[in-house]
């Protein structure tokens, strides 16, 4: 398929600027879960399950090894020929040879992504092979021409009135109505049927692939994988090497999750198991079937750090719960694979240089997390990726270099919070009047979309400084105290508080012991530790030497005067966020 | 020594509390912080704010800039690690310190960073489930009518959902008015939003009409960078929605403008 | 070459993989423990099994003995279609059914243009999920489960499980009987697409309808309640 996942930006803009297309997928975004989340409701043990299975496709995994070579083993000894393909052209050759062997004209196909992966239909179809998609998803964009915009639902961005309009143009049945989806469903059934009848092979994908039987699980609705598998003389299953499962039972136990993250039901029509050529008892079935069994890069997702990706079992759930896709759907991401699994398998199966927007479309809500029913920590991977990025400097310089710079000065804390009481001061004070601005300098990324709320005054930082610093009796000051505040950072253990009037202060306030920082500011940092070199420096100029009566503090009204300490009631003193010069302090 | 009043919890000795204030709140809207203060000592807490802090350095990790984000985690570590309790008017600096500086540490620091985290709360989670924080005798605050965005890092790393319902209904006896499609993301995601701006639009004019659609005077929430997003959206759209932090909702400050409102 | 292809995959995976005995690995597989099944509507099997049947738009019929089953075979044919024209798999359980007590002689083999109607003998039924069970073969041609208009299946209420691990178990012990079949097939319900619009249809590629005849003891209440359990009663 061809890839367009590098210009990800602009496909979501112009998926966004289709109102129809958004209607729809906003329906899907809500309508999806909901149904997703019934059924899991009346299964009513998600997590024990999603564990169990976890830890089974976890044990095949870490021992694949072992079970494919099983697979392979019971296979052959049912009877099929087993192929290894190590990338797409493998097996697309490989494919086209026993088409080629068995002079076939006419293939018709299963839903298989695997074999989207490694375009297989367009290269039959150079060959000069007809191929007819038989899913009825597939076959509605087969017929349109279009990509896949979904794993489970690949024409689920079309709309009815779309889908006739194909079949009244690619059908010639002459003049029909087509006005109901069952009409639309019965004429694919039909213009199917004889599709099925006439193909010499059958190439279809497998769910799974059971180890100690060598049997192939195939799951549909519809039930024209099993017309693939049971009509045509010659089958073919495409498939990769991580599907394979040790048992037939730890098979239909994924099973249970896969139906329900994919389409909310608690199992589908078909499930079928097939081990190969037709036998001395059958009466229909393939002469001859070939599994091929494709790599392309999933041993090296399997020693990678990303190899939980493989217990992905394309159930869709990710999608229809991400945001992100249902906002822009799946073309957006530009290749076979859409949404959050889709963004951590592109650039594992193609490359990251290629799709390197598809990780950082995401916000991590986690929402994807939540529902995956293999328990991917899907952010986790795609935030790996970005880190990935970072090292390869693949994110734009001017993000790498301000995220450098911001990390730079919140590890010097004086600096950081003197410029940013200074860059704020002046931001408030240019923004109070309106409360936000429309435009700001180097932040046209948010502005494009919202206003920025102004800074609401001076920094949390520099507020709190200054009140701490009135706490302090300086022989200076001749005025009365105006706040009283919870002081901080002071090295000696405060004094007790002393006894309030009676029905005074609420809240219990008393001294404050030492907070760390402030000792570490005088002392050394310890040796291993990365200390910011503000904390070995001398102590900040305003720290309080002593304490005073400590009393509770109220939070801020901005703009509003100091107000000068009423007596027992500390609680309704205000105290101020009027930005104060340090000379004002008093 | 001063007694506790009678509307604060007595049977425990106060808990000494270090507040990590959040970048965002420092910087843009310190009355999250002061509401924080306020409310912890309401609780009987005892409450102190290191001075050195900074930034948790979320921003940087979820772009995927671990070798900035490490130094900033370390730092916060060594300035928090020996207070009884750390909390955090925030939901994704919160799960940052809980759920993320032990996966982006390693060794000595990852231990330092579960010792941590085992007594890292967020406020609200704080204020229901450790401090009890209860109205006592206090007249309820009044609040106009509230709807609530359920931010995703506080939501699903912290399972923050019934605990600012509860001190919303405890101190100001209102209820929320719940938005439809209350926990799907708003769209913020740290730099996500100006990264992608189109999708990032599209999604908090998503989440504001939906806000909208409750008829709330008052849209609220537990993490500033949300509500800055929302509040933005809506002030860009002409909306009336106002747009506060919880902790201000908690304390009754309703007087200073809302998020991106003029001063009056 | 596949060879070469199959040398290199093998090595890059073995060498991804830990090692351990067959042995050790089927212990740890073991001492993984059972997955977690489905609920049953209700404890009683052949009600669990009769109300899926309906949930997944299947229609069902209980009998109590052979002969009403073939008179139930008759009286669903003609409902449909009018006329007993079927077409059954060559099943010994099939064969020895009294077709001449309802009127109806189905022509055993495989389904062929014209023949709207197929009847089938379940191995088993799994009350978990409403499927019946068959293996491929002259006994259960896999042309007359997906061709048909109409799949008829009778299931005796002994060959009913709980779940599918029980099923496992059964066809595991009829594997070793008869050797593994080319295809072991799981039915639960007519053919459907969701792909149009998400909108669920009936009747994609295999039958618009399913009808499951449970031959059992005093059944009747068991399918009354099954119709309140699917919502249909």
């Amino acid at each position: 398929m061809r890839q367009t996942s590098d210009t990800f930006l602009e496909n979501a803009s112009h998926a966004l600027a289709d109102a129809d297309k958004v209607q729809r997928r906003d329906l899907m975004a809500v309508f999806t879960p909901l149904i997703r989340d019934a059924a899991m409701e009346g299964f009513g043990q998600f997590d024990a399950l999603r564990q169990h299975v976890k830890q089974v496709r976890q044990h095949s995994l870490d021992h694949l090894g072992h079970y494919l070579t099983q697979f392979e083993e019971e296979a052959l000894h049912n009877g099929n020929f087993v192929h290894y393909a190590r990338d797409g052209n493998e097996l697309n050759s490989r494919v086209l040879d026993i088409c080629q062997q068995h002079s076939a004209r006419h293939i018709a196909k299963g839903k298989s992504m695997v074999t989207e992966e490694t375009g297989l239909n367009d290269f039959l179809e150079r060959a000069g092979l007809s191929v007819t998609e038989t899913d009825l998803g597939e076959y509605i964009i087969q017929q349109a021409g279009e990509t896949p915009s979904h794993i489970v639902g690949p024409a689920l961005h079309k709309s009815a009135a779309e889908i006739r309009e194909l079949f009244l143009d690619k059908h010639d049945l002459g003049p029909r109505e087509l006005a109901e989806i069952t009409d639309l469903v019965g004429e694919a059934r039909q213009v199917l049927r004889d599709k099925f009848l006439k193909a010499e092979v059958g190439i279809i994908g497998a769910n799974a692939l059971i180890a100690e039987s060598g049997y192939s699980m195939l799951v549909t609705n519809e039930g024209n994988g099993d017309l693939c598998a049971n009509l045509p003389k010659v089958l073919i299953i495409c498939t990769t090497i991580d599907r394979v499962l040790p048992r037939a039972e730890d098979a239909t136990a994924m099973l249970r999750l896969l139906v329900r993250s994919a389409t909310g039901q608690a199992q589908t029509c078909y499930t079928s198991f097939y081990s190969g050529p037709r036998r001395e008892l059958d009466t229909d079935g393939p002469l001859e079937t070939h599994f091929v069994l494709l790599d392309n890069h999933r041993s090296d997702i399997l020693a990678s750090d990303y190899h939980e990706m493989l217990q992905c079992i394309r159930c869709g759930a990710c999608l229809n719960h991400c945001p992100i896709y249902t906002g822009v759907g799946g073309h957006a991401f530009g290749w076979v694979y859409p949404g959050p699994m889709g963004s951590i398998l592109t650039p594992l199966l193609t490359s990251l240089e290629q799709s390197n927007a598809l990780p950082n479309a995401c916000t991590s809500c986690g929402r994807c997390a939540e529902v995956c029913p293999a328990d991917i920590p899907i952010p986790d991977l795609l935030r790996d990726l970005r880190h990935e990025e970072t090292r390869r400097q693949l994110s734009a310089p001017r993000w790498r270099l301000g995220m450098k710079l911001h990390g730079w000065l919140a590890r010097h804390p004086r600096l950081y919070h003197r410029l940013t009481g200074w860059a704020i001061t002046a931001l408030h004070r240019l923004g109070r009047k309106r409360g936000r601005f429309s435009r700001l300098p180097m932040a046209e990324g948010w502005t494009s979309q919202r206003d920025f709320p102004a800074p609401q005054g001076k920094t949390f930082m520099q507020q709190f400084a200054l009140q701490q610093q009135q706490e302090m009796p300086s022989p200076v000051r001749d005025k009365p105290r105006k706040t009283r505040l919870r002081p901080e950072a002071g090295r000696t253990k405060a004094p007790r508080v002393k006894p309030s009037p009676p029905g005074a202060a609420k809240t219990a306030s008393k001294a404050v012991p030492a907070d760390k920082p402030a000792r570490a500011v005088a002392a050394k940092a310890p040796a291993k530790s990365a200390s910011p070199k503000s904390r070995t420096g001398k102590p900040p100029a305003r720290k309080p030497r002593s304490r005073g009566p400590v009393k509770t503090r109220t939070e801020p009204h901005f703009g509003e005067p100091l107000e000068p300490q009423s007596g027992a009631d500390e609680r309704r003193s205000t105290t101020t966020g009027k930005p104060q010069e340090p000379d004002d302090v008093n | 020594m001063t007694r506790p009043a009678t509307d604060t919890p007595q049977s425990r000795p106060n808990l000494r509390v270090s507040l990590f204030v959040t970048c965002l709140a420092d910087l843009l809207r310190p009355s999250v912080a002061f509401a924080s203060i306020k409310l912890l000592e309401q609780a009987g807490c005892e409450v102190s704010v290191p001075l050195q802090q900074t930034c948790c350095g979320q921003p940087a990790y979820n772009t995927g800039d671990y070798e900035t984000s490490e130094p900033l985690a370390r730092q916060l570590i060594e300035q928090f690690e020996d207070a009884e309790y750390v909390v955090v008017p925030s939901g994704s600096c919160a799960g940052m310190i809980c759920h993320h500086y032990p996966r982006l540490l390693k060794g000595e620091w990852r231990d330092r960073a579960l010792q941590l985290a085992a007594k890292t709360f967020e406020l609200t989670t704080f204020l229901t489930d450790i401090a009890k924080l209860q109205r006592g005798e206090r007249e309820p605050i009044a609040l106009p009518s509230v709807t609530y965005h359920d931010s995703c890092a506080g939501l699903r790393e912290l399972g923050i959902k019934a605990q600012p319902r509860q001190l919303l209904q405890e101190l100001c006896a209102t209820d929320v008015i719940e938005l439809q499609q209350t926990e799907v993301c708003c769209g913020f995601g740290g730099t996500f939003c100006a990264k992608m701006p189109e999708i990032s639009g599209k999604m908090v004019g998503d989440k504001l009409a939906n806000a909208v659609a409750t008829k709330a005077a008052v849209l609220t929430g537990g993490d500033l960078g949300c509500l800055l997003n929302i509040a933005g959206r809506a002030h860009r759209q002409g909306e009336s929605i106002q747009v506060r932090h919880i902790a201000e909702l908690l304390v009754g400050d309703l007087d200073s403008p809302a998020i991106g409102e003029a001063e009056s | 070459m596949s060879t070469s292809a199959r040398s290199e995959i093998l090595a890059r995976v073995r060498k991804a993989s830990r090692g351990s005995s067959a042995e050790s690995l089927s212990q740890q597989l073991q001492g993984l423990g059972v997955a977690p099944a489905a609920p049953l509507p209700c404890a009683e099997l052949a009600t669990a099994f009769l109300a899926n049947v309906l949930k997944n738009q299947g229609s069902a019929a209980v009998v109590s003995g052979r002969s009403e089953a073939v008179k139930a075979v008759g009286a669903y044919l003609y409902k449909h279609f009018r006329s007993h024209r079927l077409v059954a798999g060559n099943d010994p359980h099939l064969a020895a059914m009294p077709w001449r007590d309802a009127g109806v002689l189905p022509r055993f083999g495989s389904i062929e243009p014209g023949e709207p109607a197929a009847l089938s003998y379940a191995m088993l039924g799994i009350a978990e999920t409403g499927a019946i069970v068959t293996f491929t073969g002259k006994s259960s041609p896999a042309s007359n489960n997906l061709l048909s208009e109409h799949h008829i299946v009778l299931v005796d209420q002994a060959k009913l499980v709980a779940n599918m691990e029980q099923a496992w178990l059964g066809i595991n012990r009829e594997i070793e009987r008869v050797g593994r079949p080319r295809g072991i097939n799981f039915i639960a319900g007519p053919s459907s697409t969701g792909d149009i619009e998400g909108k669920l249809v009936y009747g994609a590629h295999g039958p618009r309808g399913w009808h499951v005849i449970l031959i059992g003891e005093a059944l009747d209440s068991a399918l009354q309640e099954a119709r309140e359990l699917a919502g249909l009663a």
